[in-house]
């Protein structure tokens, strides 16, 4: 029988000690995996998140926000400018515009004003704008002077519909029609569901808006009341119906990394001057990111921890044996044997539980994985909900820029391939060299002539 | 065949030196049946720790054969441990989760003997000692001391040593087990012309060794040939 049979042998000599300290190291091993799951996983997400949300860069025209404000707009050579910037992956425009029912457009608003849109058209210019109901003595409106009104219905478009952030919106289904194509300088639009709901609009429709007559090629569904009763229309054709050409009043940059986010708003300013307001979602996307970065450090941490107490387990255990078997290593060097022989057989012990160990401990990580990454993330995700953005009424474009931030922590799931058992195998090995380095110091100590002296 | 001269062994032992072995000086030649005695303390065990390379003397010279062991490297002690000496222990110290043969093979997987010729050694010599085939398989557990302490001379004979150590090999058995392996052991030395140098504290083994050696207090008394 050789040094390694003799090895596994030894191993299970105490089997109820063996699969105890198997058991632990198992435990261990698969802590060890599953937080290098996680580490790995949110790794990526960390990565993907910084990648997709948080380095983008509204540029509006200075002094404009939404349709409040006021100067002058941006233009297509702004947009090539801002294009032909280090670390600028993309850009889109979009131009957008409101409509009145019987001044610019035959279509009726789909949203009742309620209270608030009184109140907003009561502040509005005198330009044909009605002016809100005088109150009452006792504080009521006078329902014969009570004047209905229709609510501005927004033309919104952009050089890339699948970029909703420049739409306002965060999903786009197309219920009935298609899409037109975004370099279309036709005269047609998509039309929001509760919009061609109210105007009785189908695919194949038609009606007015800037004198003209504008085909409905699609329905679409954004999910919310506001985006539902709008049109999408091609750039062109807005920027020529409303005498907007070449105009744009929002560009959407998106840098190449978040790390060169401040470096792209930086060179905008620069080239743009006072003529832009330039604002990026850096500070959001780090404050969405920050615990991924909590999970990853708890992660590393936790790994790093179960290695060590692997490590720990299997020298314990090993200095134990060592000391419980002292005697009989000072017989086998006094029958001829080799310290080296006698520390390989003890390694080889070491190996077999260990190895045993990190197999079942493998199973068990690959198993748990992803039950602990999401218990991770729920915890997290509690700590993310209290922040947000700014809702409420009217929507600004920031508060649309990141759709889905939220969801961020319930997407991330840990991917289980062949170097992560690689990893698993490899774990356990060092723990076994590193937990019988000691022992086999020890080993090599023993004399024999004690075993002589102690008969 | 082993000669030792003028050999002191001292230890650091609580608050003082203790000498062990104090300017011992025998000759004893090569397969005879040899027996020391002396009471605990007497240096008996000492005396067999550096014949057998277990340990190295403060001063003096030991020659075996021809080679004085006390001048070789830690990896020729171990050579010689292996190829020319065989232990025998009072409490015969087998492996316990090695089966009676796999014990005996043991020290021949020392030697680089290959498993063959080293299963077909370890038979034979189980069988000289009188081991019958059924408790092979056995371990130590499963055996009775008298036939533990058979096993054991089974492996102290594997590697074909010049110098058996045996030490106290009946102390832990009864009169006329210890008179049986007592018998076996000088059987075994005129066979394999093998010196055994056996501790005792038992005086009838000593009037039927070939040669005595009586110690006290690390000092050579007297000797019986």
């Amino acid at each position: 029988m050789g040094v390694v049979k003799r090895g596994v042998k030894n191993a299970f000599r105490n089997t109820i000690r063996s699969f105890s300290i198997i058991f632990i190291l198992a435990l261990s091993i698969a802590m060890s995996l599953v937080m290098l799951l996680a580490y790995n996983a949110v790794g990526s997400k960390i990565e993907s998140v910084k990648g997709s949300i948080g380095n983008t860069i509204n540029v509006s025209p200075a002094g404009v926000r939404g349709f409040e404000g006021g100067g002058e707009l941006l233009t297509a050579s702004d947009v090539t400018t801002i294009a032909g910037l280090s670390h600028v992956s993309g850009t889109v425009q979009t131009l957008s515009d409101r409509l009145r029912n019987g001044d610019t457009t035959s279509l009726e608003s789909s949203v009742e004003p309620g209270s608030f849109g009184r109140r907003m058209q009561g502040s509005a210019n005198s330009s044909g704008q009605e002016n809100p109901a005088p109150e009452n003595s006792d504080g009521g409106t006078s329902s014969t002077t009570q004047r209905t009104f229709s609510m501005p219905i927004e033309a919104i478009a952009s050089s890339n519909l699948d970029t909703l952030a420049s739409l306002n919106i965060s999903e786009l289904k197309i219920t009935s029609g298609e899409k037109f194509e975004v370099a279309s300088t036709k005269n047609e639009a998509l039309v929001g569901s509760s919009l061609a709901t109210k105007n009785s609009l189908s695919v194949g429709s038609t009606f007015t808006a800037y004198s003209t007559e504008i085909k409905v090629v699609g329905i679409f569904d954004a999910g919310n009341t506001f985006a539902n009763s709008s049109l999408i229309v091609p750039l062109f054709a807005l920027q020529k119906l409303s005498a907007q050409t070449d105009q744009i009043n929002s560009i959407i940059v998106t840098a190449d990394s978040i790390e060169n986010v401040a470096s792209v708003v930086t060179a905008i300013k620069e080239k743009l001057g006072d003529k832009a307001d330039v604002v990026s979602q850096q500070d959001s996307s780090s404050s969405a990111v920050a615990p991924l970065e909590n999970i990853k450090t708890i992660s590393l941490y936790s790994l790093i921890g179960s290695l060590i107490a692997g490590a720990i387990i299997i020298f314990l255990t090993m200095m134990m044996i060592v000391r419980e078997r002292r005697r009989e290593i000072g017989v086998l060097k006094a029958i001829g044997s080799s310290n080296i022989r006698i520390v390989s057989q003890f390694i080889t012990e070491s190996l077999v539980l260990t190895l045993t160990g990190g197999v079942a401990g493998i199973i068990l990580g690959v198993l748990c994985s992803n039950p602990v990454l999401q218990m991770l993330m729920t915890t997290s995700e509690s700590t993310t909900r209290g922040q947000g953005f700014a809702g409420g009424a009217g929507r600004g474009m920031m508060s649309v820029m990141m759709p889905g931030m939220q969801n961020i922590l319930n997407n991330v799931s840990a991917v289980v391939g062949y170097e992560i058992i690689l990893y698993g195998l490899g774990a356990a090995i060092i723990i076994a060299i590193i937990g019988s380095a000691i022992p086999a110091f020890f080993i090599s100590k023993v004399r024999p002539a004690e075993v002589m002296r102690n008969e | 065949m082993l000669k030792l001269e003028n050999v002191v062994k001292e230890f650091q032992s609580g608050g003082g030196r203790v000498t062990a072995v104090n300017d011992l000086t025998i000759s004893i030649p090569a397969g005879v049946f040899c027996a020391v005695i002396g009471k605990s303390g007497s240096g008996k065990s000492t005396l067999l720790s550096l014949i057998g390379a277990l340990d190295k003397p403060t001063s003096g010279i030991i020659e075996v054969g021809d080679e004085n062991i006390t001048k070789l490297s830690d990896s020729k002690l171990i050579k010689y441990r292996r190829d020319k000496i065989g232990f025998i222990f009072q409490n015969y110290n087998l492996v316990p989760n090695l089966s009676a043969l796999e014990n005996v093979m043991l020290p021949m997987e020392f030697a680089h003997i290959k498993g063959k010729e080293r299963k077909a050694r370890a038979v034979e010599l189980l069988a000289q000692v009188g081991m019958t085939d059924d408790k092979l398989g056995r371990k130590p557990g499963k055996l009775s001391g008298g036939e533990q302490q058979r096993v054991a001379i089974a492996r102290a004979l594997a590697n074909n040593p010049k110098i058996i150590l045996a030490d106290e090999p009946t102390g832990n058995l009864d009169t006329s087990t210890g008179k049986l392996i007592v018998e076996l052991l000088k059987d075994l030395s005129k066979k394999h012309n093998t010196t055994i140098i056996a501790v005792t504290h038992d005086l009838g083994i000593a009037r039927t060794a070939d040669m005595a050696f009586h110690l006290r207090d690390g000092k050579l008394v007297s000797i019986r040939e």
